[in-house]
C-alpha cells in the first residue's frame, strides 16, 4: 500500500493498483476452474496443472495488455483512435 | 482492539427467506444510506435548475460532467445510452468508500461479496450487450485475427480465461484496497491506545507518533476511495467499448 508520491499523477497510480492484482486474479480462475473441472470429470492433478499454466499464460497476457495501453480487448488488436482510454 | 472487528456483518432486521439469509444487516444499512444520499444530492442540488448554479447543483453537475467525460472518452460515443449504469456504480462505489471512511460506520466495499455482485453485474451486462450487438460474431473476441492457426489450441483458452478474470479482478481490486486500508488506521489507532495503556503519560506522548501517521493515513486513503471508484468506473467503460466496437 505504498504509494502518493508527489509526482504520480491519478491515472499512473491507478495503473500501479491496477496491474497487481490482474495476475492474482487470472491465475485465481485458472486454478479455481483447473480445480472445478477435475471435480466435475474425474481428472484429479491434470485439470488443476494445465489450467495452473493457462492461467499464468492469462495473467501475463493481462499485464501485458495493462501496461502496454491495448486496453482490455481481448485478442491484440491496437484499439483505434488516439484517446483509445488506455493508461499510458 | 480487534482491527478486523469493523468489518462483522450485524443482522439489524433478521429476515429468512426459505433458508436464505436476507437480513437486513449493517452493510445493507449503509447501502440505504449511499442511495439516500446520492439521491439527495441529485435531486436536491439540481431543484432549482438554475443557471448559476449553486454549491449543491456546482457538486451534482461536477459528478454528472465527470463521468459523462470518462464514458465519452473510454466507452465512446455509442455508449452514451449506457451513461445511466455508469454513474450510478460510479456514485454508489465512491460515496460507499467515502461513507466507510467517517468513524463508526461500516464500509460495505470492504466485502468481496458486495463487490463481486457489482463486478458481476458489470460483467454479465457487458457480455449479454456484445452478444446482444453482434450475435454469434462475438465469439471472434476470443479468437485475435492474424494469428496462426496452430497457436489456436493455446491461445483460446488463455484469451477465454482472460476475460473471465475480469469480474474476479475488478472485484477484489475495490475489495482488497479498501479492507487493508481501514485494517490499517485501526492497526495504527490501536497503537495509539495501547502504548498509552501500557506507559501511561509518556505512552500518550511516544502515542502522538501514531496518530500523525494515522492522518496522513486518512488522506490517503480518502484518495484510494476515490481512485478506486474511478478505475472501476473506468475499467467498465473500457469493457463497454470492447463489446461494442467488436473488430
Amino acid at each position: 500500500m505504498a504509494g502518493g508520491d508527489d509526482g504520480l499523477s491519478k491515472r499512473s497510480i491507478g495503473l500501479a493498483f491496477r496491474i497487481g492484482i490482474e495476475m492474482v486474479a487470472a491465475m485465481i480462475v485458472g486454478v479455481g476452474g483447473g480445480m472445478l473441472l477435475d471435480n466435475w470429470l474425474g481428472t484429479t492433478p491434470w485439470g488443476l496443472i494445465g489450467m495452473f499454466f493457462l492461467g499464468a499464460g492469462a495473467g501475463i497476457v493481462n499485464v501485458y495488455r495493462a501496461v502496454n495501453g491495448i486496453g482490455y480487448a481481448p485478442g491484440y488488436r491496437k484499439q483505434p483512435g488516439p484517446e483509445s482510454g488506455s493508461e499510458q | 482492539m480487534d482491527p478486523l472487528h469493523q468489518f462483522q456483518i450485524q443482522r439489524y432486521l433478521p429476515i429468512n427467506i426459505g433458508g436464505l439469509d436476507a437480513s437486513f444487516s449493517n452493510s445493507a444499512l449503509y447501502m440505504v444510506i449511499t442511495v439516500a444520499l446520492i439521491t439527495g444530492l441529485i435531486v436536491y442540488g439540481m431543484r432549482g435548475r438554475a443557471l448559476v448554479p449553486s454549491r449543491m447543483q456546482s457538486l451534482a453537475e461536477l459528478f454528472y460532467e465527470f463521468v459523462a467525460n470518462l464514458v465519452r472518452d473510454n466507452a465512446g460515443p455509442d455508449a452514451r445510452k449506457y451513461f445511466p449504469f455508469v454513474f450510478s456504480l460510479f456514485m454508489f462505489i465512491m460515496v460507499g468508500n467515502l461513507i466507510g471512511l467517517v468513524p463508526g460506520t461500516f464500509t460495505f466495499t470492504s466485502h468481496i461479496i458486495v463487490t463481486f455482485g457489482l463486478a458481476l453485474t458489470v460483467f454479465v451486462f457487458v457480455t449479454l450487450l456484445g452478444l446482444i450487438k453482434h450475435g454469434f460474431h462475438f465469439f471472434s473476441l476470443f479468437m485475435p485475427s492474424g494469428v496462426p492457426m496452430a497457436l489456436a489450441p493455446i491461445l483460446i483458452p488463455i484469451e477465454i480465461l482472460s476475460y473471465l478474470s475480469r469480474p474476479v479482478s475488478l472485484s477484489i481490486r475495490l475489495f482488497a484496497n479498501m479492507m487493508a486500508g481501514h485494517t490499517m488506521l485501526k492497526v495504527f489507532g490501536g497503537f495509539s491506545v495501547l502504548l498509552g495503556g501500557a506507559l501511561g503519560g509518556l505512552g500518550y506522548t511516544v502515542g502522538i507518533l501514531p496518530l500523525v501517521i494515522n492522518i496522513a493515513l486518512v488522506g490517503f486513503e480518502i484518495l484510494v476511495a476515490m481512485l478506486q471508484a474511478y478505475v472501476f468506473t473506468i475499467l467498465t467503460c473500457l469493457y463497454i467499448r470492447d463489446a461494442l466496437e467488436l473488430h
